[in-house]
């Protein structure tokens, strides 16, 4: 059995551009599911009927369905809702960042309402609006708390990322399998396909590590 | 249903402090549950200005209940409380100005443990009055040397003992210049070698002529510096007068056994 | 837009058994994973050193590589090199395992470092051995801590063997990409498919949240 162990070297550009695009999706992900996880946060802890169910359903929703078929039926149903083509690239973002804006919902969520209840009576019994008392004393204790999360989270996403391959979008997976399935090279490809991710999210990991030490919770 | 509530001798009644001005609050016939949960069962009591108020009572007899229900941290489920004769408001906007004239002090003390001893007493100010950040801070000062903690202002809650932390959130409290404070059971959480910097420090806003309702389990606090003395039991008053009254020489059987069951001897 | 949902009613018994292939692969992976995670957490935890650095830098490389990748490898890549096939239901086995085991060994780690070490000394006290201590003193208590993160183990494999049809293991995930391409019916199949992995996944997490708040009042014993 001979190895070819080359083929990694010569298609380092595609590689790279793979690399690059499992980041940027990541990142701008990442960018959008804060937000949005915050959004639904609010509205889950709003005293609106309405709006804390349609939060509680979309969280919900996306907590109990495998990410890879949110992509498929994204991918397949949004063409014929929206009656507009859309790229793949688009699709996996839209089907990324309401998955992950669903987590992070329940992340927000949890957090402010691990902040013991004494903390908002005390800014309410000086006169503070419930806004002034969330957004001044309770928001900045819980932010504490859910960075961690999010930096779980985070990783998550980024393994996650390899799911949108299945709809052809070119990060790090969908490129190694095109190399591979151009070149034969099996072997070398997925082997270089696991070094990379792990090059990339062997340090990710370990900040994560470091960020659960630093905001650790001391009550 | 009212309480029956043995007022005391009349001629105490008439030399209660403050007796000779409008009441501060007035609690009509106040009633709370929660679900089936019967907490205040028709309570009403006046509070004179200037009065240092102390509630006593079992755990669950209402006196907590009816403290929240003071500056509306608890919602009413019958009666009224006035304040300065005016009931209190339900919308929120313009329950948050009646707040601000009243300070309350919590059992856990409720610091803000993200901003330090100083800024947890100019918040208020800040916040709530649109006070400047540095004007809010110099009467944060002041207040910080009147309970003795001007050394520490610059400490985070978790670098400052159970006594220091009570004392800072009395100043932060009085930094919203109120015209009534609300005290629960201030002293309950706290080490007994601190409880006493925590008295001293109420014994001085009293001695002031502050109005201070307090709930609390320490007698010889409410026997030495309280004004009048309300024992509760189950939602409703047993009995209220001056102290020498509740614990010389109590009307009401069950207060006796009450303050029996506390070992208090008098 | 008309809507045809006949290729599924037609096909059922070809979900019926890719479903069945899930709950089994499902099932079967999570046990396997927090027995093996139970392995590597009491060998980190009372191993020899050497032994546990090299299980922290498994479970480290399970939490950078993605659960794709990882099947991929094994599925792919390994029969070059070892020159044996797996079948794609084993592949995934070992695969999910691989990847899960990590985190539940993370998970045991944390539950067997969260029981009070007076709880050990006792023990000690009274004579029992350090093996004996840790059967019936401390995995007990742990355990029951433990068990809404078993939970989620669950839910983890469960969402995870969709991820075993790219190396086609007959999953319902794969089962619905076949029928969906064999019918031209792509919307109705994989939402069908979305409700039947809700209806497996719903009472899991139900169960698992429900778990985890009657326990929250236990934190460190």
């Amino acid at each position: 059995m001979n190895f070819d162990w080359n083929v990694i070297w010569t298609h380092r550009g595609a590689l790279w551009d793979g690399a690059l695009m499992t980041v940027g999706l990541t990142v701008l992900t990442m960018l959008l599911a804060v937000p949005g996880g915050i959004l639904l946060a609010l509205m889950r802890l709003s005293s609106n009927k309405l709006l804390s169910s349609a939060s509680l359903a979309f969280v919900e929703f996306f907590r109990n369905l495998p990410l890879i078929l949110v992509i498929y039926w994204a991918f397949y149903v949004m063409p014929i809702a929206f009656d507009v083509q859309f790229s793949a690239l688009t699709t996996a973002l839209v089907a990324l960042v309401l998955n992950v804006s669903a987590y992070n919902a329940e992340t927000f969520r949890a957090g402010i309402n691990s902040i013991r209840k004494g903390q908002m009576e005390a800014a309410l019994a000086m006169g503070m609006s419930r806004r002034q008392a969330m957004f001044k004393v309770v928001i900045p204790q819980a932010a504490r708390r859910i960075l961690p999360v999010l930096a779980s989270t985070w990783i998550s996403l980024f393994k996650d990322t390899s799911l949108v391959s299945v709809i052809a979008v070119s990060e790090l997976a969908y490129t190694s399998m095109q190399i591979r399935a151009q070149t034969f090279r099996v072997l070398e490809m997925l082997t270089a396909m696991a070094a990379i991710y792990w090059l990339m999210g062997y340090p990710q990991a370990k900040l994560v590590d470091w960020i659960h030490k630093k905001y650790g919770v001391k009550e | 249903m009212t309480s029956a509530t043995p007022q005391g001798t009349a001629p105490a009644a008439r030399a209660r402090k403050g007796a000779d001005q409008p009441p501060v609050l007035v609690y009509e016939n106040v009633r709370k549950l929660y679900g089936d949960f019967v907490a205040l069962n028709g309570v009403s009591l006046q509070v004179n200005k200037g009065e240092v108020m102390c509630l006593i009572g079992p755990s669950g007899s209402g006196k907590s209940t009816l403290l929240r229900c003071t500056n509306a941290l608890e919602t009413l489920n019958g009666g009224r409380v006035l304040l300065d004769g005016i009931p209190l408001p339900t919308r929120e906007t313009e329950v948050r100005k009646v707040r601000q004239r009243m300070g309350m002090v919590f059992q856990s003390f409720e610091l803000f443990p993200h901003k330090t001893a100083l800024d947890n007493v100019a918040m208020g100010p800040v916040t709530v009055l649109g006070m400047s950040e540095a004007d809010a801070r110099k009467r944060a000062m002041v207040l910080l040397e009147k309970v003795g903690l001007e050394s520490k202002a610059g400490n985070f809650p978790a670098n400052l003992s159970g006594g220091q932390q009570q004392r800072v959130a009395i100043a932060r409290a009085l930094a919203m210049e109120p015209e009534v404070m609300l005290f629960d059971e201030p002293t309950s959480a706290l080490d007994p070698e601190t409880v006493g910097e925590v008295l001293n420090v109420m014994k001085k806003l009293a001695q002031e002529g502050m109005t201070m309702i307090v709930v609390t389990h320490e007698m010889s606090f409410a026997q030495r510096v309280a004004n009048w003395v309300v024992v509760f039991e189950n939602g409703a008053i047993l009995e209220e007068g001056p102290p020498a009254q509740i614990f010389e020489h109590p009307t009401v059987a069950r207060t006796r056994d009450f303050l029996g069951h506390l070992g208090w001897n008098g | 837009m008309d809507v045809d949902f006949s290729p599924i009613i037609e096909n059922w018994r070809f979900f019926a058994g890719g479903l069945g292939v899930t709950v089994l692969l499902s099932v079967v992976s999570a046990v396997t994973s927090i027995l093996s995670g139970l392995v590597i957490a009491l060998l980190r935890l009372y191993g020899p050193r050497w032994l546990s650095r090299v299980l922290v830098f498994y479970v480290d490389t399970m939490r950078a590589i993605p659960i794709l990748v990882v099947l991929v490898w094994i599925y792919f890549a390994f029969p070059l090199l070892a020159g044996v096939t797996f079948p794609p239901f084993w592949a995934a086995l070992v695969g999910l395992t691989l990847h899960i085991a990590a985190y539940a060994s993370e998970i045991i780690r944390a539950g067997i470092e969260s029981i009070r070490p007076g709880q050990t000394r006792a023990g000690l006290a009274l004579g029992m051995s350090r093996a004996q201590i840790l059967r019936k003193i401390i995995l007990p208590q742990a355990t029951i801590r433990m068990l809404p993160a078993f939970g989620s183990v669950l839910t983890m494999a469960i969402k995870d063997t969709a991820i075993a049809t790219v190396i086609a293991v007959p999953e319902l995930m794969h089962r619905a990409e076949t029928v969906a391409g064999q019918s031209y019916r792509p919307v109705e199949v994989f939402t069908t498919v979305m409700v039947l992995y809700f209806l497996v996944l719903f009472p899991v997490t139900r169960i698992v949240d429900r778990m985890y708040q009657k326990l929250a009042h236990l934190g460190r014993s």
